[in-house]
Parts: C-alpha cells; sequence; structure tokens
C-alpha cells in the first residue's frame, strides 16, 4: 500500500511465556485515524510501545513514517507524540511545567510553547489547575495533562491510548473533537481503545485484536455490514401479516430471516438495512398492510468483536492474554 | 524539584557532621600527635568525596521511582537518542549532587583554608567527571539488575569496596603496609583520582597517591566518565524491554 504511514511485518512480542502481540500484520495510511480496538490485555498497548520504540519487538519489524522501528529509532521517535494509557508525568510538578518540558523537548520555540500550551490547557478547561502539583489532581485530570502532550506537540503520527479513559462526557466530546482537528491538521492518529463507540466515531478504518491477534481490519461500516443479518428492522402493522407477505419479505436477497414477534409485529435481520428499507416499505404499501412504526437498527462494534471473536469484550478480558504452551 | 530530597539532604548534612565531629576527631587522636591535624583534615576532604560519591549515586533511585510512576517509557518516547537520554541523566544526577554537596564543601573550606584558589577550581571542576561517572555508574547498574532491592544491596556492596579500596580515608602509604594488591587497587580507583585531586585543590598535598597532579587523576576521571557513558547507553539499549521492573 502505497500510502501507508505506519506497516508493521509480523510484528511479535513476547515476555517469556505471553505472547502480547503474535505476527501482527498491519497498514496504517497516512492521514487517517486507525483504531485499535480489543479487550484489556489484547496486545494494543504493546503494540503501541513497539511502534514508539519504547520497547524491542521479539521478533517482525516495523516501519513508521518510512524508518525502521529497529534500526532507524531515534527517526521514528522524531515523528511521534505518544498519550499512554496511564498518565506518565513528572510527579513532583505542576500542569504548566509539565506540558512546557513536553513541548520544550519537542523542539517548540518558546514563543509557540506559550501559545500552544496556554490554548491546549484552555481548551481542556485546565488553565484555571496549571499550577496545582499533578499529585494533587484528580485521575481524570491528570488524563486530560497526558492527552494535552500530543496536542501541544502535533506530532505527524499520534498515537493516542485509551483517550478518554476517566473523562467526563463533556471532556469526551471536547477530545473527541480535538483529536478529529489533529488529525485535520495532518497528522495520522493511532487510536488505541477498548471503548468501541469511541472508535466507532472517531476511527476512518479499525483493527479489532485479540489475544494478541489481528482478528480484522476495515472500516467501521464494512465491519458492521460484514456480519450475516447484523442489521434488524422491526416493523408494526395496523394488521395481521399474511403468509404471502412473509414469503415476500423473506424473498429480499439481503433478508437473512424473519420473525413474528406477534401476528401484527415482525423482527427481520438483514444486510445493508439503509438500502433495503425502503423496498421493504414498498411491499407493505402494495399489499395494504398500513405500517404503524417500524424501528431499524444496526450492530455496533461490540457486535462486530463478538462475531469475530465468539466473545463479548467483558469475556474476552477476563480470558487475559495469550500464553505460549510450555 | 531539589526539595523532594530535603529530608536525604539535611540527613546527609547530619551524616557529615556526625563523621567529621565524632570519627575524624577522635580517629585523628589515634595518630602520631605531629601528624593529628594532617589526618583530621585529611579525613573531611575525604568524607566530602564520600558524600559526592553517595549522592551522586541517588539518580539510580530516582530510575526506579520513574519506573514505578511509568515516567521511564514516557522518556523513552521522547525525541532524544538514548545516548542524549544517559548522558542527560549522568550529567543532572552529577549537578545535582554538587548542589547538595555544595554547602558542606563550603564548610570544608572554611575548616581547611583554600591555599590556592587556581588549583581548587581545576579540583573542583574535574570532579563534575567524578559526579557524572557515578551517576552513569549508577544508572548502569539500576537499569541492568531492574530491582530496586538487589540495586539497593549491591550498591551497598559496591560502596564497601569502592570507598574502603580507596584512599578516601586512609593515606596510601599504610594501605600499602596492609597489603600490597590493596593498594594496586586504590591507584586504579576513581574514588582515589578525586579525593586525590580534591586535597590537592584545597592544598593538603602530603599523602597523595596518584602522578602527575592534577593531569593523572583528571586522565582517570576522565575515563571513568566516558567508559561509564558508553556502558550505560548500550546497557539501556539492550536491557529496556519494557516491563520487569521490581
Amino acid at each position: 500500500m502505497s500510502d501507508s504511514i505506519i506497516s508493521t511485518m509480523d510484528l511479535t512480542k513476547r515476555f517469556e511465556d505471553l505472547v502480547a502481540v503474535d505476527h501482527l500484520n498491519l497498514n496504517i495510511e497516512d492521514g487517517e485515524i486507525f483504531g485499535l480496538l480489543g479487550p484489556n490485555g489484547a496486545g494494543k498497548t504493546t503494540t503501541v510501545l513497539m511502534l514508539t520504540t519504547v520497547i524491542k519487538p521479539t521478533e517482525g519489524n516495523a516501519v513508521v513514517g518510512g524508518f525502521d522501528v529497529k534500526r532507524q529509532p531515534d527517526d521514528v521517535r522524531r515523528l511521534i507524540g505518544i498519550c499512554f494509557q496511564e498518565p506518565k508525568i513528572l510527579w513532583v510538578s505542576n500542569s504548566w511545567d509539565v506540558l512546557n518540558w513536553h513541548a520544550k523537548v519537542c523542539g517548540l520555540s518558546t514563543q509557540e510553547r506559550k501559545t500552544r500550551v496556554k490554548d491546549v490547557l484552555e481548551s481542556l478547561n485546565m488553565w484555571s489547575h496549571r499550577q496545582k502539583k499533578v499529585h494533587g489532581l484528580s485521575g481524570g485530570m491528570r488524563k486530560r495533562i497526558e492527552i494535552a502532550k500530543v496536542l501541544i506537540q502535533r506530532p505527524k503520527i499520534a498515537f493516542i491510548d485509551e483517550p478518554t479513559a476517566q473523562i467526563d462526557v463533556i471532556g469526551k466530546h471536547k477530545i473527541w473533537n480535538m483529536i478529529r482537528e489533529l488529525r485535520d491538521a495532518g497528522s495520522t492518529i493511532i487510536l488505541a481503545t477498548n471503548e468501541l463507540y469511541e472508535a466507532d466515531i472517531l476511527s476512518d478504518r479499525v483493527a479489532i485484536m485479540h489475544k494478541g491477534r489481528l482478528m480484522v481490519c476495515d472500516t467501521p461500516k464494512t465491519l458492521k455490514d460484514s456480519i450475516p443479518g447484523g442489521d434488524s428492522v422491526e416493523i408494526q402493522l395496523e394488521k395481521e401479516v399474511t403468509k404471502n407477505v412473509l414469503e415476500k419479505l423473506k424473498a429480499f436477497h439481503e433478508v437473512v430471516d424473519v420473525v413474528n414477534i406477534d401476528p401484527n409485529r415482525l423482527r427481520a435481520y438483514l444486510n445493508n438495512v439503509e438500502e433495503v428499507v425502503p423496498d421493504i416499505m414498498k411491499l407493505f404499501l402494495r399489499s395494504r398492510m398500513p405500517v404503524k412504526s417500524i424501528h431499524v437498527s444496526e450492530p455496533s462494534l461490540d457486535d462486530v468483536f463478538v462475531h469475530y471473536t465468539g466473545l463479548t469484550i467483558e469475556a474476552a478480558e477476563q480470558e487475559g492474554p495469550a500464553r505460549r504452551h510450555k | 524539584m531539589f526539595l523532594q530530597y530535603k529530608f536525604l539532604i539535611i540527613m546527609r548534612a547530619i551524616w557529615f557532621a556526625a563523621q567529621v565531629a565524632f570519627f575524624g576527631l577522635i580517629a585523628s587522636r589515634m595518630v602520631v600527635p605531629e601528624l593529628a591535624d594532617v589526618y583530621f583534615e585529611y579525613y573531611v576532604a575525604g568524607v566530602v568525596i564520600m558524600m559526592l560519591y553517595s549522592t551522586s549515586v541517588f539518580i539510580g533511585y530516582d530510575i526506579f521511582e520513574e519506573a514505578e510512576h511509568g515516567v521511564f517509557e514516557y522518556l523513552l518516547s521522547l525525541p532524544v537518542s538514548r545516548r542524549e537520554l544517559v548522558l542527560g541523566r549522568s550529567i543532572g544526577g552529577g549537578i545535582r549532587s554538587f548542589i547538595f554537596i555544595g554547602p558542606i564543601v563550603a564548610i570544608t573550606l572554611f575548616v581547611i583554608g583554600l591555599a590556592n584558589p587556581l588549583n581548587f577550581l581545576i579540583a573542583f571542576s574535574a570532579l563534575f567527571l567524578f559526579a557524572f561517572g557515578v551517576s552513569g555508574m549508577s544508572i548502569t547498574i539500576a537499569v541492568g539488575l531492574k530491582s530496586g532491592d538487589r540495586f539497593d544491596i549491591l550498591m551497598g556492596v559496591l560502596n564497601a569496596f569502592i570507598i574502603r579500596l580507596s584512599t578516601t580515608m586512609y593515606p596510601q602509604v599504610f594501605v600499602q603496609d596492609a597489603s600490597q594488591l590493596y593498594a594496586a587497587l586504590t591507584t586504579i580507583n576513581p574514588v582515589t583520582f578525586a579525593s586525590d585531586l580534591f586535597r590537592w585543590g584545597v592544598g593538603i598535598e602530603k599523602y597523595l597517591t596518584i602522578a602527575p597532579m592534577p593531569l593523572a587523576p583528571i586522565l582517570g576521571l576522565t575515563a571513568f566518565f566516558f567508559a561509564f557513558t558508553f556502558v550505560g547507553v548500550t546497557v539501556y539499549e539492550k536491557r529496556l524491554e519494557g516491563g520487569g521492573w521490581q
């Protein structure tokens, strides 16, 4: 893929008998928000740490921004910025010092530092807390400081691990918008999260990981559409549905199954619901069966995860990471 | 930043005062009366180097604190090379230890006096290399072991060897009387280089081990600094695989 800004080739990391990442092959395109999804222990954070040169792969390799993570780690680090899952902050400092120091190490000029640190702190509602010692801040505030580092740095490639963990709903929306703005300003964003809704609304493409392995990778829509009968439409009719109409409904090639919930109400499991609903409505109108109400639902990425792993994300978390048989 | 160590600094200052006021004063009475004052000054200068050594080792404990708070991973992700990182930490640790012992050096100068300010400036500047080297050594051992407990124990043992097999507390002529091997080891010990250099700087030129002064100890300390910076970078790159910190 010519536009790939990150490519991994059988990227593997083992910690003794634990296989954290298992022969991962990924291509991430320039300028996209790429969601790396999976339960805790799926290998997302380890993947991020290898791509950011914090830890070395046991096997395989990766190219980040055209540089080999094993042979050119210094060049890789010049392109990246990272928001860690757990805030990594010098605990003795205040918010302003932490961010100003980070911006300085990343090469921002004095004036640029002042402006960006102030703007980002204000946007994250942290300006009034800028002189407080970091260890005196709540978990959510420390997480804001952690994400502020990336937003101030504006790296070519930003790795953001669990961006809104411990953050309130209003804060989440603010951070999501700021991540989109970062992407629009030219950054490629790798978003590691176990919040599937967050990945769904932010990501251009997502990769689902389970036990260190890549299960599937595509756009959220394609993944959701890939579940046979994943969409559903529930129709409440004015009168009892006839056998003839039911047969016609089942004959649509998008329809996988139809269930009669009661004589006047039925639920159809189907693919590409948004394309087929007008035809279904026409069928009922032509058959002189007035529709009282209609409720359409699409699968979520949770359903995609269940489809590809056979487990809910909670059950997968309980299973934990993969271990090698000795 | 330095204030987080205020308890440690105060305790070290008390330790210095106790060493000088009790051990230094009493032990100097054990030597022949005409050399008692010379030994007292000799010992006070040695204690300064012991303090410089022990405060430069602090950086290793910082590494464990950083690993615990995850700051370590953050530092490793920054756009700086591993060499710059190790060098920055060694130099930072060395400068910090100089700030810690600054008041003690001032007290020492007050006790001993200052014969030649230029010699003192040369010696004092060269001692930075010693502090950076010890910091580099401490970082190397901390990263190599990845265990706070083992680090603590090993540094205690190393301290016993590196301080006792140096001329910090006693002149080499007496070491030689005890053992030729011990005497040989004192001549390649960076703590001896630092002690001799500091004594030369403050004008205590009786019983110096290394010659010619000040070139020989400065070269020795330069080699010590570069060796541990190089080893530190190598160990950093080999051992930092993330996790495994105890």
